[in-house]
């Protein structure tokens, strides 16, 4: 069980918005902002496997592709995303792992 | 004919210009088999972001290039028979930028017939909406 991690979850204030206010008020720890994917953001549909400094920010210090979960990029692009950066990879722009 | 992006990694033991001489072999091959260079960039001597056979650093060379596979897969051959090219990778893009292009299109098409909106007036037909907002507000704060 994974609870408390809260990020699959988009923090319910919004949808209690919506709808009645039961349960009450949440206890509030630090505003979640809500995670949108990048790429939808910025209407990106091609993710160019040279642009090394925009796949550098999905790659953590590991080296290792940050997880949807994390990023908050969508299925469609999270999967654009990763072959970018394994073909980015293949040349050596990008590390397979670091440590 | 199909558009490719080509990048080839040649051998930091060569200099500059012998590299350049290397990669322009391979550019030749395509060339001879019908294919029009779109673009070329070279990129340089760039530091490799692991080690490739002891050696930390490579000759870049980057090329768009319209043509057939066969010309492609045949440069590719080659590459991969040479010492000298340390690695190299051809991906087809047409069909990606293709798709890119249709979605910014239909994006312009879409924001000229939405013309932008005349600032919101705060009728008292939405006193909700209005409250709402206000506490969104203040929770985000």
């Amino acid at each position: 069980m994974r609870m408390g991690g809260g990020s699959g979850r988009p923090g319910g204030r919004g949808a209690a918005a919506g709808k009645d206010a039961k349960g009450g008020p949440r206890k509030k720890f630090f505003v979640r902002r809500r995670k949108v994917c990048k790429f939808c953001a910025e209407k990106l549909e091609y993710i160019d496997w040279k642009d090394i400094k925009l796949l550098q920010g999905f790659i953590p210090e590991r080296g290792k592709i940050l997880p949807r979960r994390i990023s908050g990029t969508c299925a469609l692009h999270q999967r654009k995303l990763q072959t970018a950066i394994k073909r980015a990879r293949s040349i050596a722009l990008l590390p397979y792992a670091t440590d | 004919m199909r558009l490719y992006d080509i990048v080839v990694l040649v051998t930091p033991d060569l200099a500059d210009e012998d590299a350049a001489k290397v990669a322009g072999e391979y550019k030749k091959i395509l060339v001879d088999g019908g294919a029009t260079v779109v673009k070329e960039e070279p990129w340089g001597k760039r530091r490799l972001a692991f080690p490739i056979g002891r050696r930390r650093e490579a000759h870049y060379v980057y090329w768009q290039v319209q043509s057939e596979p066969a010309a492609v897969a045949e440069a590719e051959r080659r590459m991969g028979l040479s010492d000298q090219v340390l690695r190299h990778l051809a991906v087809r893009v047409d069909e990606e930028l293709k798709r890119q292009a249709k979605m910014t299109e239909r994006l312009r098409k879409k924001a000229i017939k939405r013309p932008p909106r005349p600032p919101a007036l705060p009728t008292e037909a939405a006193p909700a909406a209005l409250e709402r907002a206000e506490r969104a507000e203040r929770s985000e704060s």
